[in-house]
């Protein structure tokens, strides 16, 4: 997605030395053809003579369908042709480009071949599934233009293995700043010391959301059975550790969020993609089968 | 009797360091708590966990101190007698120790550390860890497993039962009701779940003769050759639809489901679009010269005037088809002005209020007192004499005892056999002069002076007698009689008008009987008349949009459209 600066003399070689986003490769000339593809769509629609009743076996659906079918296997390439990075009019920047805006043309491509009629069956199976991916699409594309700022912002500078590294030095310390509690006290460090923040639920990692963090448990059942934890001094420093190395595992699951936010619309992208290939054969086969 | 502990550890670079302590004592305390003998620092143990007991030369036993136990040799135990010259592994939470005797007699505790005790938690610094993607099932593996699903269920699954059922006609075909695009119409709901009782070839559009299997009495519109001159040289972008159409090896123009379109919904099947009979009657002039009929492509803007079959000639009861434009005038053979029936002031309407309360008449003839509905209510009953007409035009001509003798309408011969025959004891009119147009020499005079010899049927059957009143008298071969009368009871046959439709409008909307002096006026509306609510499918300010298949069949012969004297 990033841009390769080409060594041209044109005006346009200059600009593309600084970065310029897929989302406005070649001043949104692909944009511009997506809208032009769904406005022409739409114009057909309304003005031309769709009898009897649209629908996708009027010689409107079948040039609508036999279209966004193509774009749909079109579009799907990308996932091969992201594998090559080259420069040039044909880049995968411009791929990209041509793959955001006509995904997002096909919503009234795909739409008006439909005519506007759903039922429960293998057809509109194919159009949900459609509509999922491209779905998935935006969001990717809307997380990836707002997400990783705040990633950044909260890493604060750290690597991945950095911020392991740190719950792990406070780990150490807990071990053995813990060693003379008592049995009922001890266990609740060890519960803390045996969980592992990265062995999260995706529901977990996605929601932010532990209400059974044995961090905290530890920090609350500590205080429970010594409300007076200043006493001891090696209470104390307990607590304190706990305090740490809950903070830091708040700051590593932020990161999972973050990070798994980023990462979920393409788990959703890519297998309904394949699956949305299957149910379109099925669809344009049994659409012929039964004719 | 000593303890010999060794204490392996490990140092930053690898190498293992031994530390060797003699505990000369019969008992060793163990557990968390530094001030123990043997000291384990691992929150999994106890601060007091066990204590180690010297028994003899060879044995030592432990004993857990409180209710955690440890582990020899694999097993979780609370107590446990050891033979030192066999050894053992006892494990007290990450701390391994094995026993053995020195040659010295020394019991040797080997303390080993299993792993860092202060990481419980696992490796952490996975990278892979870090992904979504490890805690979700992976993207390949989802995708194929659902578009196996999806190809397994909704193509494989169908496909296969559909071929099997083809060599087993027996064998249901499963799976195929998801390729149903939408409910059946009421009419074919009963094949909802047997797709190919229509889809009988894989790959093949519906067919004709399909459809006629079940549809014996579906005729053609018209002969094939005059079907294919009217279709000719249909615009370029039908003639490439047509092309293509047939490329893919779809039967038509003109095949069944080019106009009938099913999976819409269960309800009655739609209407056929104006548009399938505007393709060819919308210019049928210009394709047609010899046709009759005038182009037709929407009610409101391209229909001819109406052309009702009206009588041309009484005598042969001949009938033809004359445009409403040129004001056409019917001889039915029948003398009824209209206008005089339904005078509210007349004498008619005094006649109706005096003698008619017994047959349902008001103060007043209506239409309905003589034109009566058939059951569909759809068109009228003919008009009959006996029933519609005789209350106040009375045939009796005699009166024996309390009997009145009464002519037989329809009949000349009879009436002249019974005329020639009477000799009545009085007169049934006496010779009291009847008012106005009914007096001598009115038009409604009816002579029913006192008969006398076979004068009686020539007065019956002249311009003023009882006959003439209503017909038309003349001589048919040299006898006396009268002109047949024939009353049209359908005037559209090619058009279906729906008399039950319009119920709520008054009959004088349309026909202008009231103001009808004569019955050669023929009084149906014309399309102007009709376009007030009526216009075409696709008129947007229209208040009935009317389609031809609203009034025409395509399918001849004359059967009623469902919609006609239906809901």
């Amino acid at each position: 997605m990033s841009s390769l600066p080409r060594n041209r003399g044109d005006a346009r070689g200059k600009s593309d030395a600084v970065h310029e986003s897929f989302l406005r490769h070649a001043r949104y000339r692909w944009l511009k053809i997506g809208a032009l593809v769904s406005i022409m769509a739409a114009a057909m629609y309304l003005v031309a003579d769709i009898g009897p009743y649209p629908n996708g076996g009027t010689w409107y659906g079948y040039t609508t369908g036999t279209i966004g079918a193509l774009l749909i296997v079109w579009l799907s390439l990308l996932g091969i042709r992201k594998r090559a990075m080259t420069p040039g009019k044909w880049s995968l920047k411009a791929w990209t480009s041509a793959h955001v805006y006509l995904g997002l043309a096909l919503i009234m491509i795909a739409t008006l071949h439909t005519g506007f009629q759903f039922g429960c069956n293998v057809h509109t199976l194919a159009y949900a599934l459609m509509m999922l991916v491209v779905l998935s699409g935006i969001f990717g594309i809307v997380v990836y233009a707002m997400l990783p700022a705040a990633l950044s912002n909260n890493r604060e500078q750290l690597t991945e293995t950095q911020m392991v590294e740190g719950i792990r030095a406070i780990d150490r310390q807990l071990n053995d700043s813990a060693q003379p509690l008592q049995r009922s006290e001890a266990d609740l460090v060890l519960a803390a010391l045996s969980n592992n923040p990265l062995h999260a639920s995706a529901a977990a990692r996605l929601s932010g959301k532990y209400p059974r963090c044995a961090t905290q448990q530890a920090i609350d059942g500590l205080r429970a059975i010594n409300p007076q934890a200043n006493a001891d001094p090696s209470l104390a420093r307990v607590d304190a550790l706990l305090v740490r190395r809950k903070a830091q595992i708040d700051r590593l699951r932020r990161h999972l969020r973050l990070k798994g936010i980023l990462e979920v619309w393409l788990a959703v992208h890519i297998p309904a993609t394949i699956a949305l290939i299957a149910a379109l054969i099925a669809h344009i086969v049994s659409e012929f089968y039964y004719w | 009797m000593t303890f010999r502990l060794r204490q392996i550890e490990q140092t930053s670079d690898g190498r293992e360091i031994v530390r060797v302590r003699n505990i000369d004592q019969s008992t060793l305390s163990l557990g968390r708590a530094t001030d123990n003998d043997v000291n384990l620092p691992d929150l999994a143990i106890e601060l007091h966990h066990a204590d180690i007991l010297r028994v003899d030369e060879a044995h030592i036993e432990i004993k857990a101190a409180d209710t955690l136990g440890f582990g020899v040799d694999g097993n979780v135990t609370l107590f446990a007698r050891v033979d030192c010259r066999t050894g053992a592994e006892l494990r007290f939470g990450t701390f391994r120790i094995t026993v053995s005797l020195d040659d010295d007699g020394a019991a040797v505790l080997t303390i080993h550390p299993c792993e860092e005790t202060g990481i419980r938690s696992g490796n952490l610094d996975e990278r892979r860890a870090f992904a979504l993607t490890s805690v979700l099932p992976g993207k390949r593996m989802l995708a194929w497993l659902t578009a196996s699903i999806v190809l397994l269920a909704f193509l494989a699954v169908p496909i296969i039962s559909q071929q099997f059922h083809a060599v087993h006609p027996k064998s249901a075909i499963v799976g195929d009701a998801s390729w149903s695009p939408g409910k059946l119409s009421l009419a074919h709901h009963a094949l909802e779940s047997r797709c190919e009782a229509c889809h009988v070839k894989p790959f093949q559009s519906v067919r004709n003769e399909t459809c006629r299997s079940c549809h014996k009495n579906a005729h053609d519109h018209a002969p094939p050759d005059r079907m294919d001159q009217a279709r000719a040289n249909p615009p370029l972008a039908e003639l490439f639809l047509r092309t293509v159409a047939r490329e893919f090896g779809r039967e038509g123009p003109g095949g069944c489901v080019d106009c009938h379109n099913e999976h819409r919904g269960l309800a009655p099947m739609a209407m056929p679009q104006q548009k399938f009979c505007a393709e060819c009657h919308g210019a049928l002039r210009d394709k047609m010269a010899d046709t009759r009929l005038g182009n037709a492509g929407d009610f409101g803007q391209l229909h001819p005037q109406f052309t009702p079959m009206i009588v041309t000639d009484p005598g042969t009861r001949a009938l033809g088809r004359v445009s409403l434009d040129t004001n056409p005038r019917e001889r039915s053979g029948l003398t009824f002005p209209h206008r005089v029936h339904l005078d509210p002031l007349g004498g008619v309407a005094r006649m109706a209020a005096s003698i008619g309360r017994g047959h349902g008449y008001g103060n007043r003839l209506e239409c309905k007192d003589c034109h009566h509905p058939t059951e569909d209510r759809v068109r009228f009953q003919p008009v009959t004499m006996e029933r519609d007409c005789e209350v106040c035009h009375s045939l009796a001509y005699d009166k024996v005892g309390g009997i009145f003798r009464k002519l037989h309408h329809g009949d000349v011969d009879q009436m002249i056999a019974d005329l020639s025959a009477a000799s009545p004891h009085q007169p049934v009119v006496t010779g009291r002069r009847r008012p106005g147009e009914y007096a001598p020499g009115g038009a409604y005079y009816s002579n029913f002076a006192s008969p006398s010899g076979g004068g009686l049927v020539g007065r019956a059957l002249s311009r003023d007698g009882i006959c003439g009143e209503c017909h038309t008298p003349v001589t048919r071969g040299g006898r006396l009689s009268v002109m047949p009368v024939t009353l049209v009871n359908r005037y559209m046959a090619n058009g279906w008008f729906d008399h039950r439709a319009h119920r709520q409008t008054p009959c004088a909307s349309c026909h202008a009987a009231a103001a009808s002096t004569s019955s050669a006026d023929v009084l149906l509306p014309k399309i102007a008349v009709c376009r007030t609510c009526h216009a075409g499918e696709n008129a947007a300010g229209a208040k009935v949009p009317s389609g031809c298949a609203m009034c025409h069949r395509f399918h001849p012969p004359n059967v009623v459209p469902s919609r006609v004297g239906g809901v």
